[in-house]
């Protein structure tokens, strides 16, 4: 049995240290901290929160360092990020009149059956199009995972080592938030996947999102208008068919009860899980056993608490 | 009649404990959708009220309240809107402006205070307000010698919060900076807009003139002290993205011309223009109305008419709706899009003051320079 606990950001009341200290953990406490990119490994904060010594893995200066070194493997790097991105931009060119169709449809008023299957209908699409894009994402992964392996990389593979030295020496592993597409890549390139699924692991924000096998960006109340959720990736798998939404309370219309409904729909069967401030999530290989302060967003967009069957 | 005003006299005249009762449980001046309702109580030959609104007429005259000494004024207002205003008392053939005592709202500029008339719905943003979740940045400064004015220049420079010398930062430039920081809460603006992931952390050089109304009206010397000296100043001393699209420059006012001037004199040296209620006065036909002030503003402004290039590569600009200014705002968009420049072109229910560019900092600033709040979660 694996120990997993997802957890909300951790400001401005942390509840890391009593995260830390349930899980009684066997070894010592390394940290990837990527997420916070140039500003990785300034753990000094986060050593007092935690209250124990921690050591970060420095995955984000070790992939600079690698890059440096080693050209061709930066290149393939390049050349995947390039081709996410553009994928990306057409996804979103996919997704706007797809959503748009299904809120206009959530909200019209018609006859109660033919109205149902049209909108079950456009749901469906919608969530097709995410399918679709999920497995654009994989052909590239793995295209680059193959030519990777082809590649001489050396101080890549001794960093990548090292690394994975670190965490099977260690009894807990912390995973920070932050930029969650350079985290997730950080963690791939290292290969700390299967690693990590056999670690006990305290993640929060970015990086509960990473432990998911859905990643979705989303941000209902940013500055310049709302924008529609988006599938980024689909992320370590540790935790599955939960869609982790860090600072949900800001971030989410709850008011808008047909907008949140949708976003519920389109994601099932996966539950989409509130991750706030005082959030805890706690799982065994995988499986929810114990929430505190974390809800699902339900089918009619409303809050409910996190069930732990 | 204002509700609350009819309420007054709901049972005749209204007596002193009543009129006392009704002054202290109100909120002035006493709004409802689409007007405002304006109260002055004391005693004077006449009351007018005087607001600081372009193209408009500015004073009103106030109505006594039959039985009472209180005068009012019911004007219509759309919701939202914002304006400054003060009372002008007439006793024995004086004259003297005076605050609103009855209303708490009062915004500051170099000039002194006004008393605010919110109207209808209108809500100061949250970000604005000191967060105590929020990390702060930090203020500091220094002095350098401008080769172009021949003296030295102080600089106020906001680094943000977890500010390091191993990373690079974009660099905004401000005119009126020191008004900015005192009027128009910019660094409270600052630190929540970054905590809020809505702007990258950035670097902000705050330059003050000490002659503005020359400086700030198309003065090539401060064209060549903002795009050379100051930029090579900040380039020696912080860590900056050697980038044109992670430089951004801003004014109001006067402020907007002398920046939209130095885009003007250095195309492409700056990436992001942020301009507010510029002064952009130009002349179709004949000499303009407005001053000799004005003279090289117009000058500059008609020959930017003239021969329009693209200074930059996004544009914000904004103006209020109550300012005469408006005019030369909406005329200047359409050009400088033609110019194949991205524009935003915000128009406020508000006049010129600093609260209005206070409020328009977030969608500006955001725009200008969008945060990574799509692909952070701390």
């Amino acid at each position: 049995m694996v120990m997993q606990i997802l957890l909300g950001p951790q400001s401005p009341a942390p509840n890391l240290r009593q995260a830390i200290e349930s899980i009684q953990a066997d070894g010592p406490i390394v940290t990837i901290t990527a997420g916070w990119r140039d500003s990785e490994g300034e753990v000094e904060e986060l050593r007092e929160i935690a209250g124990h010594p921690l050591e970060d893995l420095m995955l984000y200066q070790r992939t600079e360092q690698v890059f440096a070194n080693e050209p061709a493997l930066y290149e393939l790097q390049r050349e995947r990020q390039e081709k996410l991105k553009e994928l990306q931009r057409l996804y979103r060119i996919r997704l706007a009149p797809t959503i748009t169709a299904a809120r206009r449809l959530l909200r019209t008023r018609a006859e109660a059956d033919l109205l149902k299957l049209e909108q079950r209908a456009a749901i469906a699409q919608l969530r097709a199009l995410d399918t679709h894009h999920l497995r654009r994402i994989q052909t590239i992964h793995q295209d680059f995972n193959q030519r990777r392996a082809g590649l001489e990389a050396p101080q890549a593979s001794a960093q990548r080592d090292e690394v994975h030295q670190l965490v099977k020496n260690a009894g807990l592993v912390l995973i920070a938030g932050g930029h969650v597409a350079v985290l997730l890549n950080r963690i791939r390139l290292f290969g700390l996947d299967q690693l990590l699924a056999l670690k006990p692991v305290i993640a929060w924000s970015a990086g509960a999102m990473a432990m998911s096998d859905r990643i979705v960006l989303f941000h209902q109340a940013a500055p310049q208008g709302k924008r529609d959720a988006e599938l980024l990736d689909a992320g370590l798998g540790i935790v599955r068919k939960r869609v982790l939404l860090p600072h949900a309370d800001t971030r989410l219309d709850w008011r808008n009860h047909k907008r949140m409904a949708l976003f519920s729909r389109r994601f099932s069967p996966a539950t989409c899980c509130t991750l706030d401030n005082g959030s805890v999530l706690h799982l065994d290989d995988g499986k929810i056993v114990a929430a505190k302060d974390s809800f699902i967003v339900t089918r009619t967009g409303r809050k409910r608490a996190v069930s732990t069957v | 009649m204002n509700p609350q005003i009819e309420n007054l006299y709901r049972d005749g005249e209204p007596s002193e404990v009543t009129i006392r009762e009704f002054l202290q449980s109100s909120q002035f001046p006493l709004t409802e959708p689409g007007h405002v309702t304006f109260v002055f109580q004391g005693q004077a030959d006449e009351v007018n009220l005087r607001r600081w609104i372009s193209g408009f007429n500015t004073s009103l005259p106030m109505q006594t309240l039959e039985g009472t000494d209180l005068w009012i004024l019911r004007m219509e207002l759309p919701n939202k809107s914002r304006f400054e205003y003060k009372f002008e008392l007439v006793r024995g053939g004086n004259r003297e402006l005076v605050l609103d005592k009855l209303n708490k709202v009062v915004a500051h500029d170099p000039f002194g205070a006004n008393s605010v008339c919110q109207g209808y719905g209108y809500k100061r943003p949250a970000w604005t307000r000191h967060h105590p979740e929020t990390r702060p940045g930090t203020l500091t400064g220094f002095q350098m010698y401008s080769q172009a004015f021949e003296g030295h220049r102080d600089i106020q420079v906001y680094l943000p919060a977890r500010f390091r010398r191993s990373r690079s930062y974009p660099l905004l430039v401000v005119h009126d900076g020191a008004d900015y920081l005192r009027y128009a809460n910019f660094e409270t603006v600052l630190n929540n807009l970054i905590h809020r992931l809505e702007i990258p952390a950035m670097i902000v050089a705050m330059t003050q003139s000490p002659d503005r109304l020359v400086e700030y009206t198309g003065d090539t010397r401060q064209a060549r002290f903002i795009g050379e000296e100051l930029l090579q100043e900040m380039n020696s001393k912080f860590p900056l993205i050697d980038n044109h699209r992670s430089r951004g420059l801003m004014g109001a006012s006067l402020g907007g011309v002398a920046s939209l001037h130095t885009a003007r004199q250095y195309p492409k040296r700056f990436g992001q223009l942020l301009l507010q209620s510029g002064s952009f006065a130009f002349s179709d036909l004949g000499k303009h109305q407005k001053g000799p002030i004005f003279d090289p503003v117009v000058r500059f402004v008609n020959e930017y008419r003239k021969n329009p290039i693209p200074v930059a590569e996004k544009l914000y600009v904004s103006c209020g709706i109550y300012e005469s200014l408006i005019y030369e705002n909406r005329s200047l968009v359409p050009l400088l899009q033609a110019q194949g420049m991205q524009v935003n072109f915000e128009e406020a229910r508000d006049a010129h003051n600093w609260e209005n560019w206070r409020d328009r900092l977030r969608n500006g600033l955001s725009w200008l320079f969008p945060g990574p709040l799509w692909m952070v979660y701390e």
